[in-house]
């Protein structure tokens, strides 16, 4: 045998976690209601995916989780971009908004998922608002971040070669402060995906989680599996091309 | 004429750690003629780099009627096409290329792509770092940065270089080779450069005319030709006859500088307040 390398490794555990847990379903007497085999997990994924399965209207409820994480996000790094910026450039605004903002990260948001429903109602504008109010916070904070910490020698240097504080603002504070404002977006999505599905999943009306939770409550134990996996992958998925946006931008 | 002309300038701020009021400079006065390769030497904390500052217009000297004239006007703030400034480090942006980082100046002036280019590659070359010019700065060695920001100032193509102690964070090889670049662009292109340093080495190496300041509050208290011929040599008799003569004014103000109790402080620079 040659050298283990780290995908190799990885994929045989994964392989060999699957196997286990398939024969560990199929010999012991524990209810499949509980626990769901590997293969008619994977059964039920090809079978939601080609619109066999019981599943209802996967397409529909995805496309309306996607549009939802979409929207939020992108409000949400928007607001959250331009809010940093704000709160960084002055330090009057810093210090008066600030600690309210601090306060609002510190909250568990879910306690004020009630209050929100009550506001606007049980749509989609309510799980896109929560999904905002989860994410927002980190891009805030990292861009307010990157841009104090940018060095003083860079603004001076631009200053010294005669640009005004619109181009420094530009080409050296933003350029300056991008690695970390693309690390709060990047968490910033993260945390958006999980305010919407959390919302669907209070809401259970539409949506990814209210698939899921519909599988939960219904006993369908492969569906539930099913669906969980492939709202991982999509997020994993988003993840990928936010991180890849990322690296580009970080590199030019 | 001379092309730089200080006359009387004081500096005075207010320290908020200590909530002194500071007096960096007092009523300086000197001047430089076109040519000039004029040194600033003194001890940490006189102002010397204070005095850089205002006449590079990067801080404001105090209204009391000191007068800063560069090329017959008084100077008002930045003047990216009469001064290039160049700093104690390098200051190269990471996300710029080598070539982009000392086209970085130009952009300001809207000096189109290609003479931007073109410029920027003729002085990469003049210092050896041509096939540097598409790396990015955290590939480059500290003198090698160093020079990449010599470029970025000489790319301006001013009559006046200010420099900062530009070579005193390098190590002491790097420092005298890019001592020797510098000494050698200077002779081709005939700039002004106006040089602060505190090491006594550096100034008489380098300089064409030496300015000793006084312990803080700066002044000038010695301001002598250096003609010894050049190449220079360190450490030959007249090196250290001119070391020696220079040394005996630095002495006193460098035990006054560090008698005078807290570690002088470096002179930081402020952007004025938008």
């Amino acid at each position: 045998m040659g050298k283990l390398s780290p995908t190799l490794a990885r994929t045989l555990l994964v392989v060999a976690l699957l196997a286990l847990w398939e024969v560990f379903t199929r010999l012991s007497s524990v209810s499949a209601i509980l626990i769901a085999p590997p293969s008619a997990i994977i059964m039920q994924m090809v079978q939601i995916l080609v619109r066999t399965s019981n599943v209802p209207d996967f397409y529909a409820n995805a496309r309306l989780t996607i549009a939802e994480i979409l929207v939020a996000y992108g409000l949400a790094a928007v607001a959250g971009v331009l809010t940093g910026i704000a709160v960084a450039s002055s330090k009057v605004i810093g210090d008066a908004f600030e600690p309210i903002l601090l306060v609002l990260y510190a909250v568990p948001k879910i306690i004020l998922y009630p209050v929100i429903v009550l506001m606007i109602g049980t749509g989609p504008a309510t799980k896109i608002l929560f999904g905002i109010f989860v994410g927002i916070f980190v891009i805030i904070f990292n861009t307010a971040a990157g841009l104090r910490q940018v060095e003083p020698n860079y603004l001076r240097l631009a200053h010294s070669l005669g640009y005004g504080s619109a181009k420094i603002f530009f080409k050296v504070e933003l350029p300056a402060a991008a690695q970390t404002i693309l690390a709060g977006l990047r968490l910033g999505f993260g945390y958006t995906i999980i305010g919407v599905l959390t919302g669907e999943l209070l809401l259970v009306n539409a949506g990814l989680g209210y698939l899921i939770d519909w599988a939960s409550v219904n006993y369908y134990t492969a569906q539930l599996y099913a669906l969980i996996i492939i709202t991982l992958a999509i997020g994993v998925v988003a993840n990928y091309i936010v991180g890849h946006i990322e690296r580009r931008w970080v590199r030019g | 004429m001379p092309i730089i002309e200080v006359t009387g300038v004081s500096k005075t701020y207010h320290d908020a750690a200590s909530d002194r009021v500071v007096r960096t400079l007092d009523k300086v006065s000197i001047a430089a003629e076109e040519n000039d390769f004029l040194i600033l030497l003194g001890p940490s904390g006189c102002g010397k780099s204070t005095l850089l500052n205002i006449v590079a217009g990067l801080v404001p000297s105090d209204p009391d009627g000191g007068r800063v004239l560069v090329a017959g006007k008084p100077v008002t703030g930045p003047n990216p096409k009469l001064m290039a400034y160049m700093f104690q480090d390098p200051v190269l942006y990471p996300w710029r290329t080598v070539l982009k980082n000392v086209e970085f100046g130009l952009e300001a002036q809207d000096v189109d792509r290609a003479e931007r280019r073109q410029r920027a590659l003729k002085y990469l070359r003049l210092v050896g770092l041509e096939e540097f010019a598409d790396a990015y700065p955290r590939q480059l060695s500290g003198g090698m940065a160093q020079r990449v920001a010599l470029c970025r100032a000489l790319a301006l193509e001013t009559e006046i270089i200010l420099m900062d102690e530009p070579f005193a964070a390098l190590d002491e090889q790097s420092r005298i080779l890019l001592g020797d670049e510098l000494v050698s662009i200077w002779r081709q292109v005939r700039r002004t450069i106006v040089f602060v340093t505190h090491s006594l080495t550096e100034a008489v190496y380098l300089g064409q005319r030496i300015a000793v300041f006084t312990a803080r509050p700066g002044r000038i208290k010695l301001d002598i030709a250096n003609d010894l011929p050049r190449p220079r040599a360190i450490g030959t008799a007249e090196f250290n006859q001119m070391v020696d003569r220079v040394w005996q004014q630095l002495k006193a103000e460098s035990q006054a500088a560090a008698a005078s109790g807290t570690k002088a402080a470096r002179d930081e620079i402020l952007l004025p307040e938008e």
